[in-house]
């Protein structure tokens, strides 16, 4: 008896450990182990150059640490673990060149990353954690709601926070520390009905879920923008979640509303599997233009379906590579090509760009303080050059900057769908 | 001389109840960097959790119905007390979250977000609870996601908090959410919100409807037969069950700035939904409510120490791989439970101040009681 329960109690948690072993060999502990080898690379060559360049001591004068806030695991794990690398490669190329210099004196870049699971309790307690442990400048959340719950407590305990990739307009207008290197919400919004107006479309459709916040609010900024710009919306259809499986009633009434575009802001997941394929089954022809969240859309396209679906579909986006202003943007995406052996994604780019801003804003107010920082970061003249492109910020914390029109397309006998940048976009 | 112990009982734990808000008030007075952030954080969460754990618990553990939607009642909670504070500022009745204005609209806003709660737990249980098992299990769960899509889809709350999305930040400078400094000034609120529901609850159980309810787990038919209205004793506890999750829910939207219905789903990432708060009733013992806030303390610290603590990074490397995926750690903390302990950590039994001196004997007799079972049984064995 007794020993039935000990056996099974041990093949309980054999397969708990072997779990994790699995799982940690693809992130938690390689994870912990490129870091450390970074890190190791990075102080080895950090001393070099030291010894090379003007450093005076050849060694850091202190560490400051970032705090780094993500779904780390869970269903958003994407989002956090792709922040977290940009970080992680910013970090290693800094300390390499021998870390931040405040008052000639070089400090290294260190990073203390929390995981949130994508929930906003989690989100603040570990912000509450982070601010206990001292860190005064945190790069987080990766959602919009998660990074809600915690603006205010960065505004109240007076700590800097940059979301790398939360767009909801609302984020940054009521908090002084609080800052993002993406766009916001109502400005994809505008880009679209820009597009649309530029490119002679008179009647557009929207396809979209009245749930969402994000899916709402680029409603709301793209029909607004139509209407500014003279696009008729002939048609609007809701869903009820955004992992509904099934488009074709909306499509249907595209259709007979006679739309030559339907904007539909959806995440990747969907477009792919479901609603472009379903749309041109409803028989709409026209142009899909999504925004940032149809990004990676040719990773969800089901084994054998029609490729030919996915031409004409076009959606806004961060940064693309080929049309990158600044040589930030190459040397970043070689340099994430060699550290992780494949193309950064928005959420690399964003999570890097955000350090690089920190950085920046550090040397300019000669301070790792929060207040220091946030005066600087505050400053709108100052002109940011990073992965994604050249920005300052607006008096609310947000960049402005220009978004890039990506398509997707296929010809006949190629095997794969081709994603490719097509023009920079930009709102006068 | 019964009647004396039993006074004497109550005494002690009076008293340890008192000093627990005496020293909550000293805490939140004299307060650190540490305790601010920490500290007090944890204990709000604490405190909704407990709730929600004890609450479900009369319905699973007292009355033995499984429900999976408890967390649907505590979004109808938080998102009617959130409201209702919202709407209380913008008439103007308080401006600063001081003062008894506000404490009277923080009153309001509980007591209305537990009735509303009850209310749905009326309109929910007069039709499920004529099932019975998995059926009602499957209606109940129904019932969480309906409240969630509800509320998604009603203009003013908003999937991502209230005033259509992402302004949460209203919720939190003006309506209930605290921040850090106010959450230390009313820490007593929430410490005595639980003293006072645990009470409640308690005096529920010990009262006639806790001996009926516990009569229809045991037994339905012979319950019915005795002449105890089965259906009308169901919903009623049901409702009452429903009122504290309401309860838990204001106190979840004092201690969160932002709401989003994630954050009540049928399974997420945290620590808080529904299968969650089952699994702490389990833990903590069905049918005892101590049992429940044991449970609901521990695995809330659990979770939070493997999240922010310091000694999981003190373990070797082939471990703390497992801590990467906290839910693995839950899962393994529940088989070792359900393994060793099938009725929970406190059985059905209560924990009282004054059975403490009696612990090691009472923990020798359950080993060796088990030692005699097996043996009875290795006989019988052998003799076959």
């Amino acid at each position: 008896m007794k020993k039935k329960k000990l056996i099974s109690l041990f093949m309980a948690m054999g397969m708990a450990l072997s779990l994790a072993a699995c799982g940690s060999s693809s992130s938690g502990a390689a994870e912990s182990a490129a870091t450390s080898a970074a890190s190791e690379a990075a102080a080895s060559s950090a001393a070099e150059s030291a010894a090379e360049s003007a450093a005076p001591s050849g060694e850091f004068a202190g560490t400051i640490t970032l705090g780094v806030i993500g779904p780390m695991t869970g269903t958003l794990a994407v989002y956090g673990t792709h922040v977290s690398n940009g970080v992680e490669l910013a970090v290693e190329q800094i300390n390499a060149e021998g870390g931040v210099v405040l008052d000639g004196k070089a400090y290294e870049l260190a990073t203390d990353t929390k995981d949130d699971q994508g929930d906003s309790t989690e989100c603040l307690n570990a912000m509450n954690a982070l601010i206990s442990d001292g860190v005064e400048l945190v790069v987080g959340s990766a959602t919009s709601g998660c990074t809600s719950a915690i603006t205010s407590v960065a505004n109240s305990e007076g700590v800097v926070l940059i979301t790398p990739s939360g767009t909801a307009d609302a984020l940054t207008t009521e908090m002084d520390y609080v800052f993002r290197t993406c766009f916001k919400d109502s400005f994809q919004g505008e880009l679209a009905a820009k597009y649309a107006a530029d490119n002679g479309y008179t009647k557009v459709g929207i396809v979209y879920c009245s749930a969402d916040t994000y899916s709402a609010g680029l409603r709301d900024a793209f029909s607004a923008s139509c209407a500014e710009l003279g696009v008729e919306v002939v048609a609007e259809e809701s869903v009820a979640t955004m992992t509904d499986v099934d488009y074709t009633n909306q499509f249907n009434k595209m259709v007979s509303a006679g739309a030559e575009l339907v904007f539909i802001p959806f995440y990747y997941d969907v477009t792919g599997p479901y609603l472009v394929p379903q749309a041109r089954q409803a028989g709409f022809t026209g142009v899909l233009l999504g925004c940032d969240g149809v990004d990676n859309t040719e990773t969800t396209i089901p084994e054998g379906a029609d490729l030919s679906v996915y031409n004409n579909f076009y959606f806004i986006n961060h940064y693309a590579e080929d049309l990158a202003a600044t040589d930030v943007s190459a040397a970043f995406v070689s340099a994430y090509k060699d550290k992780y052996g494949e193309a950064p994604n928005n959420f690399d780019a964003l999570g890097y760009d955000s350090v690089l801003v920190y950085k920046k804003a550090m040397e300019a107010a000669g301070s790792s303080a929060a207040a220091d920082v946030q005066a600087a970061l505050a400053d709108t003249s100052v002109v940011y050059e990073v992965a994604s492109g050249k920005f300052s910020f607006d008096e609310t914390g947000t960049p402005i900057k220009s978004g890039v029109l990506m398509g997707y397309s296929y010809n006949d006998g190629d095997t794969t769908v081709t994603k490719s940048s097509i023009q920079a976009l930009e709102v006068e | 001389m019964r009647q004396n112990k039993t006074a004497q009982r109550y005494l002690v734990n009076f008293l340890a109840v008192a000093i627990l808000l005496i020293a909550s008030v000293i805490i939140s007075v004299t307060g650190g960097n540490t305790i601010k952030l920490k500290i007090v954080p944890s204990v709000w969460q604490c405190c909704y959790l407990i709730i929600m754990a004890a609450s479900l618990n009369l319905v699973l553990g007292f009355l033995g119905q499984l429900s999976l939607g408890h967390c649907g009642f505590m979004a109808v909670g938080a998102y009617a007390a959130a409201l209702i504070s919202l709407a209380f500022q913008r008439s103007g009745f308080y401006d600063e979250k001081s003062g008894a204005a506000f404490i009277l609209v923080v009153l309001i806003s509980f007591i209305a977000a537990g009735l509303l709660a009850a209310v749905l737990g009326l309109l929910v249980g007069i039709p499920a609870l004529r099932l019975k098992g998995d059926y009602l299990a499957i209606i109940t769960l129904g019932f969480g996601m309906i409240i969630v899509n509800l509320i998604n889809n009603i203009p003013f709350c908003g999937q991502q908090g209230l005033s259509q999305g992402a302004a949460s930040s209203a919720l939190y400078a003006n309506g209930l959410g605290f921040s850090n400094d106010e959450k230390m000034k009313y820490m007593w609120l929430g410490v005595l919100a639980v003293i006072l529901c645990m009470t409640v609850m308690f005096m529920f159980v010990r009262s006639k409807y806790g001996r009926i309810i516990r009569a229809i787990r045991d037994n339905e038919i012979a319950a019915s037969a005795s002449g105890i209205n089965v259906s009308f004793y169901k919903v009623m506890t049901f409702a009452f069950s429903a009122f504290f999750a309401g309860v838990a829910g204001a106190l979840y939207s004092c201690c969160n700035s932002a709401l989003a219905t994630t954050s009540f789903a049928f399974t997420n990432g945290s620590i808080l939904n529904s299968v969650f708060i089952v699994v702490m009733v389990v833990i903590g013992g069905m049918g005892s409510l101590t049992g429940s806030v044991v449970a609901a303390i521990g695995m809330f610290f659990l979770n939070y120490t493997i999240k922010n603590g310091a000694w999981v990074n003190a373990l070797p490397a082939f471990l703390q791989g497992i801590f990467t995926y906290p839910m693995l750690v839950y899962s393994l903390a529940l088989i070792v439970v359900i393994m060793f302990r099938p009725r929970g950590i406190l059985g059905t039994s209560e924990f009282a101040l004054c059975d403490i001196p009696q612990w090691p004997s009472r923990i020798k007799k359950h080993f060796s009681r088990k030692k005699e079972v097996t043996e009875k049984r290795e006989e019988g064995a052998a003799n076959e």
